[in-house]
């Protein structure tokens, strides 16, 4: 179990978490109508920095060596804001910094070669760590939509495995014509504010903003801070790598796994991610029936900011944590009667409560879905998993393993003879290795990689299925390609055709949400970006995350990179227990 | 016409292990059939209006063009603008 030690909101509607609490207990709201931002051919209602507030970032921010972005200075202002109500050391190597973000400094992306290394969400991270001054290595948590979520879980596990003693969590996202022409040929902006849940809902709006959490261990005792996360999870639908599953199937066991034992009479709130899209609210409100929590107060937030992406789960967590703090929960901004088939218990109005926890959920692209439980006051009784690290001797131990580069492919050491190299050995290795799949013929470099890896380990394994495994994948290289080949589709005036296909796969945890299809892998699906492969951080993540899992098959893990057509790499192995972990039987 | 469109998709949905002679015009593109789905529904959107000059508003317009190929085709000949 870890604890709040401080926060900070940084959004058009205020520089720190009290300046955006008293906007939201105000009712108002950020969106607003843009005509033609950024050179696009349409109108945009979203909530953005204003020009005054992103000048004060920048001049904030302003470094005589270097300048920084205007991603880099959000987020260094939300973070230096929450540490400085701290006394934390952050040079200490107990010390993490974890970036949640869908496509960080994507800005940078201009056409031209080589890319920029300003562009790869790893280096950003890097240069901001060193700015705060952090000393140890930053890892970014890359998991669309629900990455200010994931990336809580991420701290939940790292510091309760003991791997560090305070965790500085930080989520932003910038909007441009980058996102912003994705989704619209997505077809999911609505061209007025967006209305969460309502009968007339037609889509959401996208919103910039960076958050800022920090926690502490509870092994570490001393320097305050009232409102413990308890636990965390993530669950992929293995259903469709855009569209959630009807039945809300992720999204409900996410809320299982918080809610047991827990009654809901005790729930102020839960926080939805109520994105105002037809499939999402529908989806969720189907999953919070089906989880028994109809009769708790709902919240959702993205009336006030919109949609800030891998800002959001922190964004909204912290909102309802203090508003929460003070007795009250907030209206739904934009709804007025429920179009939705599951069972909420949604208002408008500011509501009052005396409850002391809350559940915040997300769901996203790739299939995702992630699940918190906050409680306020004491440490209790909800237990930690384990001692938090492994028996020496104990540790996960790799069953089998997979390695691709673009010219050659390995199965536990054995080479596989291949005709060709790069993209077409990838297809050469999907036609040798299944080709009952010709979905495979539909996705992008990254996810192909991914996918043929994937199918090498299920058949190493012989009899057995992937289906009962965690997955957690790294990579530096984020989406590089397909970034590139929607920036191509938006950048010559006249010739402006973004595709959707295209922009999807510029979520790199898109290829979790196609191997969670493919092998019917409900637990937990994460990607995590860093500056460069590092297999002690890895190995570190994957043995943290084990401890916690709930899925009896292990974990697949590893490195899938694709920063180009013809030259990548991918390592992954299956991970299974190796002991006994507090009834979690192994193999 | 219906050749041109069948090339066009199997171009932009990426479906390389088919040659025009592989797609029925007659057969549903989504669901049975050819087996598309909501994201190449939006992707056919694009395609309409980059090649044909064509804007579909939303993917529930658009169903009942998406039938099959003969409907699409049908479609194009009548509204096209390029």
């Amino acid at each position: 179990m870890i604890r709040v030690l401080s926060t900070n909101i940084t959004s058009p509607l205020g520089m720190t978490t009290e300046e955006n609490l008293l906007a939201v207990r105000d009712g108002r709201s950020a969106l607003l109508r843009n005509e033609r931002p950024w050179g696009l051919p349409f109108d945009v209602c979203a909530s953005l920095f204003s020009q005054e507030q992103e000048h004060a970032l920048l001049q904030e921010s302003a470094d005589a060596r270097e300048p920084f972005t205007r991603f880099e200075s959000m987020v260094l202002h939300s973070v230096r804001d929450a540490l400085s109500h701290t006394d934390i050391d952050v040079s200490d190597s107990r010390v993490l910094l974890i970036l949640s973000t869908t496509k960080g400094n994507i800005e940078l992306l201009d056409g031209k070669e080589p890319v920029g290394d300003g562009v790869f969400p790893g280096n950003t991270a890097s240069r901001i760590a060193l700015a705060l001054g952090i000393t140890t290595k930053p890892l970014v948590v890359c998991n669309a939509c629900i990455s200010g979520v994931a990336a809580q879980v991420q701290a939940l596990d790292l510091l309760d495995s003991g791997a560090y003693d305070y965790a500085v969590v930080v989520g932003a996202d910038c909007q441009g014509a980058f996102i912003v022409s994705g989704f619209n040929c997505l077809k999911a902006l609505s061209e007025d504010p967006c209305r969460p849940f309502d009968m007339e809902r037609t889509g959401l709006n996208l919103g910039e903003a960076a958050a800022t959490m920090v926690f502490a261990s509870d092994r570490v005792p001393g320097n305050g801070g009232m409102w413990h996360l308890k636990r965390g999870c993530v669950r992929n639908d293995a259903f469709h790598i855009t569209n959630p599953s009807p039945k809300g199937e992720g999204c409900f066991r996410a809320l299982e796994y918080v809610t047991d034992g827990i009654s809901a009479e005790s729930l102020a709130t839960i926080g939805a991610h109520g994105t105002a899209t037809m499939y999402n609210d529908q989806m969720e409100s189907v999953a919070i029936e089906r989880a028994g929590l109809s009769d708790v107060p709902l919240s959702a937030l993205k009336g006030y900011f919109g949609h800030t992406m891998g800002a959001a789960g922190l964004v909204e967590t912290v909102l309802t944590m203090e508003s929460v703090a003070q007795g009250w929960i907030p209206g739904v901004a934009g709804y007025a009667e429920s179009g939705v088939s599951g069972r909420i218990n949604a208002s408008p109005d500011l509501r009052p409560t005396d409850k002391k926890s809350f559940i915040k959920i997300m769901s996203g692209f790739g299939g995702s879905n992630g699940a918190l439980l906050y409680t306020m006051g004491e440490a209790d009784s909800v237990a930690m998993h384990g001692n938090g690290t492994y028996p020496v001797g104990d540790m996960p131990v790799a069953r089998h393993t997979v390695r691709i580069t673009s010219e050659t492919a390995e199965v536990d050491g054995t080479s596989i003879p291949l005709s060709c190299n790069g993209k077409d050995m990838l297809t050469e290795l999907y036609r040798t290795s299944s080709s009952d799949y010709p979905r495979f013929y539909r996705m992008d470099v990254l996810s192909r990689l991914a996918f043929v890896a994937f199918e090498l380990l299920r058949k190493a394994m012989g009899e057995g299925t992937l289906s009962g495994c965690d997955a957690m994948l790294f990579n530096r290289s984020s989406s590089i390609l397909s970034d590139r080949k929607h920036q191509g589709t938006i950048s010559v005036p006249g010739e402006f055709f973004p595709g959707p296909a295209t922009f999807v796969y510029t979520l790199p945890n898109v290829m979790l949400g196609e191997v969670a299809m493919r092998h019917d892998m409900k637990g937990a699906t994460s990607l995590i970006i860093l500056p460069e492969k590092d297999s002690t951080l890895m190995s570190q993540m994957v043995y943290a995350a084990m401890l916690k899992s709930s899925c009896p098959d292990g974990m697949v893990a590893g490195w899938i990179d694709c920063p180009d057509e013809n030259e990548f790499e991918a390592e992954i192995s299956i991970y299974k227990h190796n002991h006994n972990n507090n009834g979690r039987i192994d193999t | 016409m219906i050749l041109e469109l069948k090339e066009r998709i199997i171009d932009v949905l990426n479906l390389e292990e088919l040659t025009p002679e592989d797609i029925d015009a007659e057969a549903p593109l989504f669901g049975e059939g050819l087996g598309l789905d909501s994201i190449d529904a939006l992707e056919l959107i694009v395609l309409m209006e980059k090649y044909y000059g064509i804007r579909l508003a939303t993917a529930s317009e658009a169903k009942p063009i998406f039938r099959n190929l003969a409907t699409m085709a049908a479609y194009i000949a009548e509204h096209r603008t390029k």
